[in-house]
């Protein structure tokens, strides 16, 4: 992608505290936040729709394991970061051609992570 | 007299030369009670054979006390009248007496007899009918100790009918006894162990590495009965694979007398399938090698080491979680203020996470009472609960986890604006907090906050982080609307979400 393009990004993420925060990180670094989800069906429908360029997804949600999301991302080709509490072992390689990141992970690592993705930087 | 017929003439004549006999046989006795006699000839078939008897002369009678002195049991007579003749050296120390006293005395009074259950009877009998007995029985010594012993006892006739009196020769057995009493309590306390263990127990003949027993929990544990377990091998009842994986472990055994198996697959007679412990030592048992098995049904602590892990695991992501939430609430709170006053804003804000986060695991994360967290949340303002703030909760409701963390910095973010700008910065404003589930088809959750008699409302100038918690963060976190007004008579919140979301 151009870097002069300004990129949707999806976050895919259970805990509001966190998503909110994220989404004014990527707002101020000059990203476009699309949609903020926190459920399952809802990232799915906005990947479907191709409503994004780019994502940063919560592995879990609420109990419910967001792979599927991770899995239409990659089918379309779209770059994501997985950021998770868990560990990329206890995901247990349910999540493939994903950046990982671990929770908590600073900012400025995120927006860094999340450049080098969409502009191939 | 009536006349006798022939068969009886025949038994008188017999009876009269018995009688004839037995006189004589009794002369002779007592010529040789008597010392008269030094010495007799027996017809035998085997040719004449002649007895020498010693004498009973001083000397020989000296002899006779110096053997029975010698002799470690002891030795005691009594005649007709219970009294004692005889006591050697043995049975004065036995029964701690002197025979200078002892002589004379009634038996009783040197020690008294307790009979074992039917050993009585069964003693006078034999003595009646054969003149001996050789039993066991309880003596009692006059200084109360209790001897068990070992008795030979031989009735001393004077005259055929007459009894003159007894001989005893009698051994104390009461270390033998005690020993075996020992044993026998051993015996019963480790079979108990042996049955009652809950470790199955398994003993193999090194020789032909077959069972020879098997304790109840191994019969359990394999569903064989004792009797299916014993003579077979190992690999038989499917806890070594084949006889090569047991030749194996026998050599290993010879060597170094102890093999582990942590984690053998068992399948038992009934088909389930469990991990087991083997634990198999060769010992010497009084000198024949015996090799005991322990086996341990590990399957429960497998899946209890599963579980552990399972939860360490998310005990692990909730903290990393919540250290990411403490992340974007510090940056939040970083956007506007001082420093100083960034961290007392951080710092309330953590103590809040804290009380929901302890709620929620004293609730083992299965959701929190709605009346618990507004306590927790108000914990500052604990004093005016009751008189200015005023909690009515219709019902007990539970939130889930996730309703429970967001509800819970909403309250305490009203709580601090209220103590700050709002009712609760004066001394006569009220906060009235309330809850309630509506009926209907689709029921839903409604809290409100509502603020009286505070200073006068004005909207915020700009949206800071408490706006964003009790509006947007609250309304995520429980699926629901948030309705602010900040009318000037007074602040009021109201929330509505779908029961589903916000309750269990």
């Amino acid at each position: 992608m151009d870097k002069h393009q300004q990129a949707r990004i999806l976050i895919v993420e259970d805990e509001p505290m966190i998503a909110f925060t994220l989404q004014d990180l990527l707002v101020e670094a000059g990203f476009k936040v699309t949609c903020v989800a926190a459920k399952l069906e809802k990232a799915l429908a906005l990947i479907e729709s191709a409503g994004c360029d780019a994502a940063i997804v919560d592995a879990n949600l609420a109990g419910v394991s967001a792979s599927p999301a991770a899995a239409a991302l990659a089918a379309r080709g779209l770059p994501f970061i997985v950021l998770s509490g868990y560990s990329p072992e206890q995901l247990q390689g349910a999540f493939p051609a994903a950046v990982f990141m671990k929770k908590p992970s600073r900012p400025a690592k995120i927006i860094q992570a999340l450049k080098s993705i969409v502009y191939k930087q | 007299m009536h006349e006798e017929s022939p068969t009886e003439l025949l038994l008188l004549t017999e009876n009269a030369e018995l009688r004839t006999r037995l006189e004589g046989a009794e002369e002779t006795l007592r010529a040789i009670r008597n010392g008269e006699v030094d010495a007799f000839v027996i017809e035998s078939a085997a040719g004449p054979r002649v007895y020498t008897l010693q004498g009973v002369d001083a000397a020989s009678n000296r002899l006779r006390g110096e053997i029975l002195a010698q002799v470690s049991d002891a030795v005691i007579a009594i005649d007709g009248q219970q009294r004692v003749t005889y006591a050697n050296a043995a049975a004065e120390r036995q029964y701690g007496i002197g025979a200078s006293w002892a002589l004379g005395q009634l038996l009783s009074k040197v020690y008294e007899t307790q009979w074992l259950p039917g050993a009585k009877a069964a003693a006078e009998t034999a003595l009646h009918e054969r003149g001996e007995w050789r039993g066991e029985n309880i003596h009692v010594r006059l200084d109360g100790r209790k001897l068990h012993v070992e008795s030979s006892v031989t009735v001393l006739r004077e005259t055929v009918d007459q009894s003159a009196g007894v001989l005893a020769v009698i051994r104390d057995i009461s270390g033998r006894k005690e020993v075996e009493d020992k044993v026998r309590v051993s015996e019963i306390r480790y079979r108990r162990i042996f049955e009652a263990a809950q470790d199955g127990v398994l003993l193999l003949d090194p020789d032909t590495c077959r069972i020879t027993d098997a304790n109840p929990f191994m019969t359990e544990l394999l569903g064989y009965s004792h009797d299916q377990l014993v003579g077979k091998e190992l690999f038989e009842i499917g806890l070594l694979k084949d006889e090569g994986a047991s030749l194996k472990m026998l050599q290993k055994l010879k060597t170094e007398h102890q093999v582990r198996y942590e984690n053998l697959p068992l399948k038992s007679q009934r088909g389930r399938h469990q991990e087991v412990e083997v634990v198999a030592n060769l010992y010497d048992e009084n000198g024949r090698a015996v090799i005991q098995c322990n086996i341990r049904d590990i399957t429960e602590r497998k899946r209890v080491e599963e579980h552990n892990k399972m939860l360490m695991a998310e005990v692990n992501h909730r903290s990393m979680n919540l250290l990411a939430v403490v992340q974007a609430v510090a940056q939040q709170t970083a956007r506007v203020g001082d420093p100083i006053t960034f961290v007392g804003r951080l710092f309330d804000r953590i103590d809040g996470l804290a009380a929901s986060q302890d709620l929620l695991v004293k609730n083992e994360w299965l959701g929190v009472d709605v009346a618990d967290l507004v306590e927790v949340q108000l914990a500052h303002f604990k004093d005016l609960i009751g008189t200015r703030v005023l909690l009515d909760g219709g019902l007990p409701a539970r939130l889930t986890p996730a309703a429970a963390q967001g509800i819970g910095m909403a309250l305490h973010e009203l709580a601090t604006n209220a103590g700050k700008y709002g009712a609760l910065s004066n001394s006569e404003g009220r906060v009235q907090i309330s809850w309630t589930v509506s009926a209907g088809n689709k029921p839903t959750f409604l809290m409100s906050w509502l603020e009286h008699g505070g200073p006068k409302v004005a909207p915020p100038t700009r949206k800071g982080f408490g706006q964003m918690v009790i509006g947007r963060m609250v309304e995520a976190a429980v699926d629901g609307t948030a309705e602010i007004d900040y009318r000037e008579s007074g602040f009021s919140w109201k929330l509505s979400a779908p029961f589903a979301a916000a309750l269990q």
